[in-house]
């Protein structure tokens, strides 16, 4: 052994590998730090924006007072009707290509194609969206920004549900055909059941990537100073105004979409971590 | 060649109050399998005498699990996987495209080598496959869970903890959950593929009591690599070479005085 770690090829390699090691955990810092450092600036501008008139007032016009009570219920309700419509239609589509059509060269180009989706960029959808309703309907609404949110959601859902319903090994499904179970029957009892962290999680990135958009937004639900229910009229958003006030000249409303913007990471933050302890759970199962 | 060999047992083995009672519960002739283009099994001839075990043997990938997989059809959830013959099942051909598959599948169970409890608790991993063809009031089907827990050997084990997951348990009891989970549903053949492969010997030995009882009500097919355990465990013998199938007789029989040259070297020891 001590003739070997005397040799100068093995202190080549030593010094290889304390160089490789140290490049990895650069990188990986390098990274870290533009994460730490938003974060804190977010935390820094943001945290002395927060008042109990955040949550509780109307946004303001500039120079007086208010917070973002209807930003973030626009956006709870956006990403809820983008959720509602979005999560069905992906898991069927999902459920289709892992379960009814593996086989099938359908499903090759429906996952294409769901790639595709996937990486395209939240303007187009949003202009897409635009053509088909907003120029349609002839007005903004937050209709409109749902099923933009949705298209987004959509792709999400579709991969994780394959993904993990891929993962449920077949001897369980086998095992449940074998008791004269149809195959429905065996996707919901069986198959769901053992995918249902996977597919949970996946959900809950979907709803994280979504919360952060304002492109698809602009031109759909567009924005509003005011509380609205009306789901056929424009709607306010926390990105959409974060983008307003961040371009405005008045400090007020600047302070507000610092404040809005530690919002959205705070909730961003929190889904990822809520999805990591779910996946983490299945794991375990 | 098996068809014959088979008669020849019947007449030299059993009493004359056996053989009225060797009733065929399922015959397979002239049954061919193919995978894609690979041809899985050539020509096969058997019974599966009611109320009995019948044991296959063989070396890997001699065909014996993919005979079991057709007596449930199981294999119809994958492409490209094809059977030509016949399997009669009291009579009815099953291969035949008219078969209700979730029927025959009540009629015919299966327990796979790799315990495969349903992610649920223990007690609906039971439920699950009665509630599927019966209504039963709630009284009912706890005493079917417990029945058939019973008969699985497992209820001692489990009946404080029926709400536990069925992942919870070890893998010999998770096997005999899945026996269970099987024998619930009143099925009249158990096709057993390899049930002790991962299991150990205590769990190995509580499973082939468990099949000795059983047999009193279900005709059994097994699937085994241990040659001990066919022994052990079964009535009658099949054994399978490169997808033929070489032999067929009273297990006694193969195990002492088979009659092909090549079951004589596989049961010695000699390959496989």
């Amino acid at each position: 052994m001590a003739n070997i770690a005397a040799t100068p090829r093995y202190h080549r390699r030593r010094w290889r590998d304390h160089m490789a090691t140290g490049l990895a955990i650069g990188a990986a810092g390098f990274g870290l730090t533009w994460l730490v450092l938003i974060l804190l600036v977010l935390v820094v501008k943001g945290v002395g924006g927060l008042s109990l008139a955040v949550f509780t007032e109307m946004t303001p016009p500039p120079g007086s007072a208010g917070g973002l009570l209807n930003p973030i219920v626009g956006s709870l309700i956006l990403t809820a009707l983008a959720v509602l419509f979005g999560t069905p239609l992906g898991m069927l589509a999902g459920t289709y290509m892992a379960e009814y059509g593996r086989y099938a060269k359908l499903t090759m180009v429906v996952r294409f194609i769901n790639d595709i989706l996937l990486s395209a960029p939240s303007i187009v959808v949003g202009l897409f969206v635009y053509e088909i309703m907003v120029a349609q309907m002839g007005h903004f609404s937050a209709w409109a920004g749902a099923v933009a949110l949705a298209i987004l959601v959509i792709p999400v859902v579709v991969r994780t549900t394959e993904d993990m319903l891929l993962l449920v090994p077949n001897t369980l499904r086998e095992a449940s055909s074998a008791l004269g179970l149809p195959q429905w029957l065996v996707i919901r009892h069986v198959a769901y059941r053992a995918a249902r962290a996977g597919i949970i999680t996946g959900v809950l990135l979907a709803i994280a990537r979504i919360t952060g958009e304002t492109a698809p937004l602009l031109f759909t639900a567009l924005n509003n100073q005011f509380f609205s229910w009306n789901l056929n009229a424009p709607m306010a958003s926390l990105p959409v105004i974060i983008f307003q006030f961040a371009l405005s000249p008045y400090e007020d409303w600047q302070q507000l979409a610092w404040t809005g913007a530690l919002l959205i990471t705070v909730a961003v933050l929190g889904l990822s971590i809520l999805a990591r302890a779910l996946s983490a759970k299945k794991v375990q199962l | 060649m098996s068809l014959a060999v088979r008669t020849d047992v019947k007449e030299a083995t059993a009493t004359p109050a056996e053989v009225a009672a060797l009733e065929p519960k399922v015959s397979v002739r002239r049954l061919n399998f193919y995978y894609g283009a690979y041809r899985a099994l050539a020509n096969n001839n058997v019974d599966l005498y009611k109320n009995k075990v019948t044991a296959f043997i063989g070396p890997s990938g001699c065909g014996k699990s993919t005979l079991l997989r057709i007596l449930n059809r199981i294999y119809d959830l994958y492409p490209n996987q094809r059977a030509e013959g016949e399997v009669l099942l009291d009579g009815e051909n099953i291969l035949s495209p008219k078969t209700d598959l979730n029927l025959l599948r009540a009629k015919v169970g299966m327990v796979f080598q790799k315990p495969t409890p349903f992610p649920m608790t223990i007690y609906d991993n039971i439920a699950f496959g009665v509630r599927l063809y019966e209504q039963l009031p709630k009284s009912e089907l706890d005493g079917r869970v417990e029945d058939a827990l019973r008969r699985a050997a497992l209820w001692e084990e489990v009946k404080e903890k029926l709400d536990a997951s069925g992942l919870s348990l070890s893998g010999g009891q998770q096997q005999r959950l899945c026996i269970a989970r099987t024998v619930a549903i009143r099925p009249e053949v158990i096709l057993l593929d390899e049930p002790c492969s991962a299991l150990d010997p205590i769990s190995t030995a509580k499973i082939e009591e468990l099949i000795d009882v059983l047999k009193q009500d279900y005709t059994i097919a097994i699937v085994t690599h241990n040659m001990q355990q066919a022994a052990r465990t079964s009535d009658y013998t099949a054994f399978m070479y490169l997808g033929e199938l070489v032999e067929f007789d009273d297990t006694t029989k193969i195990f002492t005085n088979p009659k092909q040259q090549r079951t004589q070297d596989y049961i010695t020891g000699r390959f496989g």
